[in-house]
């Protein structure tokens, strides 16, 4: 055929050019933003790994992983260079009967971070307890029994809202109220707030429960809220009408409908779908920098279950920001630094993956 | 407290199987409707209808599309409280001579004394047996004997024993479309009801698994009085012994099947029987 | 009941129990609820839990802060009542000639190091300059005798201010003994107020002395301008001197105007209510802990968090909707499940590790590049701070990019695909159909997801306390793009900040409150605004 004659040839025209220059500039700025992305994990991952991986079995650094932050002490010490940690270096001068060695000391740059790892492990047990009873029971109300109505309208806007304050004014939020307000049981009439009698001796003062894991667990279960009710509602819907038909037209009540052939099905979907709440969660600094957390705390919190919710922890998050911010930079930090960092980093990325990962196969699993 | 709530569950289905054991009485209306006019929102959706459904037979409502008979089928048992916007303006539907909308009135046993199946077959994902013994075990029943007894009978019923009694404990929504309609028939006569409702239940199933299902129906009536909607005019010429046309939410005409697809009186319901519209 | 119903005993034996059945008359009920409803009112009380926070959140934020305005207030108040207002026209007097005297360093700096280039000796290079110091030198003195007459004059103000607060202590510390009931010992305290009017007249004594020294002052620039020569510096720094003698001449000229200001000031003008108010929201000074006088302004903090949201909604928009058009439209099946679930993962990224990956790594690699030579051209580089408003933009557009890119992809996965299918039928490219028809039918979709990318960035506080530099001023945008790449400080940043170190209840307490509120605002409205927008595109489309 002439291919002069053949209208559905290939043309080069502008606007075939300009459609190629358009896409490579859209991949670039796609692949722009997976280079970043990559750029920041390989920086932290290589150079994190330093500080929690060794070269020798058992190629984990278990110090690290399970010791207190300590002060380092730096010295020389007949000819060597010596590097000890708070508790060693008083050892070593006990030893050799020194008073004093002359030492340039830098906080937080020894021992490990097993006191982060607990406390963060605590508030997100702790806050997503809170939050997946308040969110699932929201979205089992959301989805199956309310009907339109003023109510529903104001519990959707105050959750679509509520999803956007700022994470530092939930710490406000926290401040103000758990920290500052809530009454906590005493046995004496506190003068200087509100405090009232309830017999036997105590009063209920308002004085707030200070800077403890009760107060961060409050303030990051609300702020979960909207994350966990929005997958909680998915779930929900995914079930088929059917089910809920099926088992009404039976006689069953509403709630036996709900628990027995609604629930079943979406409770694991609920659940996949909030860890990626867990992971905000764990992942959040703002609101427990005056709700709960602590610079500096030797033990995970114990005791009896309210000694246990009274007292702040030390967070990874938190201590990431100490020793990225409160403390001189230099050699010694930078390893204390990039290794909480990979932790904290791999915790997080390990906690959003399961969710990712779980919902992909939630998917395959229930057709109906 | 909680036994009372708990006594209350347990006599619940002897009564419904009292009402078994009496001698059937085909003369008796089953169902009445008088006047009745119901709204889906502002949209009437039924009007003025009245008819008497008589027991133990097999009454078919047809019509086209939007007629109305699906909506006046889920009044009986109250499954249009779940949808939001529906009201009954006027009339009355009494069952065994009591208003159900009366407030008086318990849904919960309302819809154990009217068991429905749907259009689409609802299978729960569990497995034979738990599907069957769910309407049972919702109502307290916990003793092993006697719900494998009644699995059993409600298979038997259903004519599923034979083809499941192998596989009861897998799960349901293995089963061929017709095996799963028949799964819910049997759910639904497992708590013994006396009334049941069947949305267009063979609209999804191949002629085969139709011509079963028919056949089950005519079987059933025995026992229950059973309510149809359908579109298959040759299903219900088939397997009902009333039928009633629906057009636009008001019913045209009702009478003996044989009468209303060989003479019926009213216009419309020649036209439609002969396929000139719907 | 109605009397319609037949009576039971006309109904046969097993219609009763059917009825009986039906009626249920033995549905267990406590405080005339069904177990069911009990259940019912309980997930919607938990439900209701969202409404009771967002207003718990609104009643917490208030109470902490509404006392702001009050102490505020007061503040002021004492500001003018015990002269601190007064001393503070020398004292702006002394600051702007501080200000000329190191332009004029600044000026000799670089004339010094051009002859350094030109391979001058230091000794040479101090040679050639003796001419302009002797100007520097002598113009820089001229001060001195003000400045210690307005230091003479702080510290008498101070005392009057203290006086006061040892007023109001002692007024405290009497009121809380006779809470106690200790009221012998509450009598024994005694408070003396402050006697404003007298205590100010001694300072304002000190005035004709302040004028005379003004006036030796004003004749000593003059003398120190004259010593310049003619051409003290080389060709080049001509031009900026000469801008210097400029500024010095308007300077003297503002002498009669502050003379003025001070001939007319009194202690006794009231200062309205509402000055409180506005000296929050348009206040250009975030000054605390400060031995003279604290300003609670949040407009270097609101410009601050408004620069650095503008840097990241700026890198951030093209990517993210870039990223977005790219995955929904081009990107093959296998690439798009690869790029999306990767970049919804950089959501879940903490911001605190952001913020110290810009303190170790992001800082020091832009001002490397800023201070590359052939860079140099570029207004603003090479930038004088590791941590500024750019270091801080860049992390926050990558936290914003998830957000604006999965918003806007499901923005342009809702076009009904008939109006895709009708445009290739008319023959048009792909790219044509995204311009021309997709984008502008999702345009209300993707300008909601930027403004929640916005919302996310101004409330982002980790990546900004670690990264924007933290210094409370209002960048000096006369240097245009230069103004990007200097330190600020956030709304965000200076309650994460200063939070932990404020007495509860004080007036610093309160105004950090305060600034969340503002916070919380501008959240509730860009919320506001972006469901808005998307309703009303939702009802264009369908």
């Amino acid at each position: 055929m002439n291919p002069k004659s053949n209208p559905f040839a290939h043309q080069s025209s502008g606007a075939r050019l300009a459609e190629s220059a358009a896409f490579g500039l859209f991949r670039g700025a796609t692949y722009f933003i997976l280079l970043c992305a990559t750029m920041i994990f390989g920086v932290i991952v290589v150079k994190g790994s330093g500080t929690v991986f060794k070269a020798s079995p058992p190629f984990v650094n278990w110090t690290f992983l399970t010791a207190s932050p300590e002060t380092l002490y730096v010295f020389e010490f007949e000819g060597k260079k010596m590097e000890l940690g708070d508790k060693a270096f008083r050892e070593f001068k006990a030893a050799r009967g020194l008073d004093e060695i002359e030492a340039e000391s830098y906080a937080h740059s020894a021992g490990g971070i097993w006191p982060c790892i607990t406390g963060t492990f605590w508030l997100v047990i702790g806050s997503m307890g809170i939050a997946l009873f308040i969110g699932v029971s929201s979205a089992i109300f959301l989805s199956e029994y309310s009907q339109q109505g003023r109510m529903v309208e104001l519990i959707r806007l105050a959750i679509l809202n509520l999803a956007g304050v700022p994470s530092i004014v939930f710490g406000l939020f926290g401040l103000g109220l758990f920290v500052h307000f809530m009454p906590v049981v005493a046995g004496f009439d506190d003068p200087s707030t509100p405090s009232f009698p309830i017999g036997f001796g105590h009063w209920l003062n308002f004085s707030g429960w200070g800077i403890c894991l009760a107060s961060g667990w409050f303030t990051l279960a609300f702020m979960a809220l909207p994350v966990v009710i929005a997958a909680s509602e998915e779930s929900l819907k995914a079930v088929p009408r059917g089910f809920r038909e099926g088992s009404l037209a039976l006689g069953a009540t509403k709630w036996q409908a709900i628990r027995t052939n609604v629930l079943p099905y979406a409770l694991p979907g609920m659940l996949t779908s909030s860890i990626l709440g867990i992971a905000r969660v764990a992942g959040e600094t703002a609101p427990i920098l005056f709700t709960a957390a602590y610079v500096m705390r030797d033990s995970a919190p114990g005791g009896g279950l309210l000694d246990f919710l009274g007292q702040g922890v030390m967070a990874l998050p938190y201590h990431i920001y100490v020793i990225s911010s409160k403390i001189p930079q230099n050699e010694f930090t930078e390893r204390v630094q990039y290794g909480t960092a990979l932790v904290f980093l791999g915790l997080v990325t390990a906690i959003a993956m399961t969710s990712i990962l779980l919902r992909i196969r939630m998917r395959n699993r229930y057709r109906w | 407290m909680n036994a009372t709530f708990e006594t209350r569950m347990d006599t619940l289905p002897q009564a419904a199987r009292g009402s078994q054991q009496g001698a059937p009485d085909t003369s008796d209306p089953m169902i009445e409707i008088d006047h009745l006019d119901f709204y889906y929102g502002a949209n009437h959706a039924l009007r003025d209808i009245s008819l008497q459904i008589p027991g133990h037979q097999v009454t078919a409502f047809i019509g086209p599309s939007g007629c109305g008979k699906s909506t006046l089928l889920r009044c009986f048992n109250r499954m249009n409280d779940l949808i939001e916007g529906t009201r009954i303006g006027n009339g009355q539907i009494r069952i065994h001579g009591i208003d159900i909308s009366d407030p008086a009135v318990d849904t919960i046993a309302l819809r154990r004394q009217v068991g429905m199946v749907f259009q689409k077959s609802n299978p729960f994902p569990k497995s034979i047996y738990e599907n069957i013994a769910y309407g049972l075990q919702i109502q307290g029943v916990r003793d092993r004997r006697r719900l494998d007894e009644v699995v059993e009978k409600s298979l038997r019923g259903a004519a599923l024993w034979d083809e499941v009694k192998d596989r009861l404990h897998t799960s349901a929504l293995g089963l061929s479309g017709g095996q799963q309609q028949r799964v819910c028939i049997a759910r639904a006569i497992a708590v013994e009801p006396s009334i049941i409702l069947m949305d267009e239940p063979c609209s999804a199933l191949d002629p085969i698994a139709t011509a079963k299902v028919e056949e089950l129906i005519h079987e059933l009536k025995k026992n229950y009085t059973i309510v149809i909607v359908t579109h298959n005019m040759q299903q219900a010429g088939r397997c009902s012994d009333m039928t009633a046309f629906f057009y636009l939410g008001q019913l045209i005409e009702m009478g003996k099947t044989e009468k209303i697809f060989t003479n019926p009186v009213q216009k419309q319901t020649e036209d439609y029987i002969s396929g000139r519209f719907g | 009941m109605p009397a319609t119903y037949p009576d039971s005993a006309q109904l046969k034996g097993r219609d009763r129990k059917i009825s009986e059945a039906l009626l249920n008359k033995k549905r267990f009920r406590v405080l005339g609820l069904t177990p069911d409803d009990v259940i019912k009112y309980f997930f919607q009380g938990n439900a209701a839990v969202a409404i009771l926070v967002l207003v718990l959140i609104m009643v917490f934020l208030l109470r902490e802060g509404a006392g702001f305005f009050g102490q505020n207030l007061r503040n002021l108040r004492i500001y003018r009542l015990a002269g601190l207002e007064y001393v503070d026209f020398i004292k702006r007097e002394v600051e702007a000639h501080t200000e000329l005297t190191r332009a004029a360093n600044a000026l000799r700096m670089r004339q010094f190091d051009a002859y350094l280039k030109e391979g001058k000796t230091i000794e040479e290079a101090n040679e050639a300059l003796a001419q302009y110091d002797l100007f520097a030198t002598a113009f820089g003195d001229t001060v001195n005798e003000v400045r210690s007459i307005a230091s003479d004059m702080t510290e008498a103000a101070v005392a009057i201010k203290e006086k006061e607060q040892i007023y109001r202590d002692t007024l405290e510390q009497k009121a809380m003994l006779l809470r106690a009931g200790r009221s012998a010992e509450a009598e024994a305290v005694v408070a003396s107020s402050v006697d404003f009017k007298s205590e100010v007249e001694a300072l304002k004594a000190m005035q004709p002395a302040f004028l005379a020294a003004n006036v030796e002052f004003a004749s000593k620039i003059k003398a120190a301008l004259a010593l310049g020569g003619r051409e003290p510096l080389q060709a080049p720094y001509m031009g900026p001197f000469n801008q210097l003698k400029k500024h010095a001449e308007t300077y003297l000229n503002s002498f009669a105007s502050v003379e003025a200001q001070m001939a007319r000031w009194t202690n006794d003008q009231p200062i309205p209510w509402y000055e409180s108010v506005t000296a929050f929201l348009f206040g250009r000074e975030w000054l605390t802990a400060s031995f003279w006088q604290d300003w609670y302004g949040v407009i270097p903090l609101f410009v601050g968090s408004l620069l650095v949201s503008a840097i990241a909604l700026a890198i951030a928009v093209p990517l993210g909707v870039a990223g977005a058009i790219y995955v929904s439209e081009i990107a093959s099946a296998a690439e798009k499940g690869i790029i999306k679930p990767y970049i919804e993962f950089i959501s879940a990224i903490p911001s605190v590790v952001l913020g110290f990956f810009g303190v170790a790594v992001l800082g020091q690699c832009l001002r490397a590049v800023s201070q590359t030579p052939w860079l140099s051209w570029f207004p603003g580089f090479p930038m004088s701070e590791r941590l500024n408003s750019l270091t801080a933009g860049c992390l926050l557009a990558f936290m914003a990019i998830p957000t604006i890119f999965s918003l806007a992809e499901d923005a342009l996965n809702n076009v009904p695909r008939h109006f895709k299918e009708a445009s290739y039928a008319l023959g048009a490219t792909r790219f044509q159909t995204i311009v021309r028809i997709l984008m502008p039918a999702s345009l209300s979709g993707i300008i909601s997801a930027i403004l929640l990318g916005f919302g996310r960035v101004i409330g982002e506080t980790m990546v900004v306390l670690l990264c924007a530099g933290n210094r409370i001023a209002i960048p000096d945008f006369t240097q245009g793009i230069g103004a990007f790449f200097q330190p600020v400080h956030t709304m965000t940043g200076i309650i994460a900040q200063e939070m932990g170190e404020v007495v509860p209840g004080s007036i610093h307490y309160r105004a950090l409150f305060m600034v969340g509120i503002v916070l919380f605002i501008i959240a509730l409205g860009v919320n506001f605004l972006a469901q808005r927008i998307v309703k009303r595109y939702r009802i264009s489309i369908g």
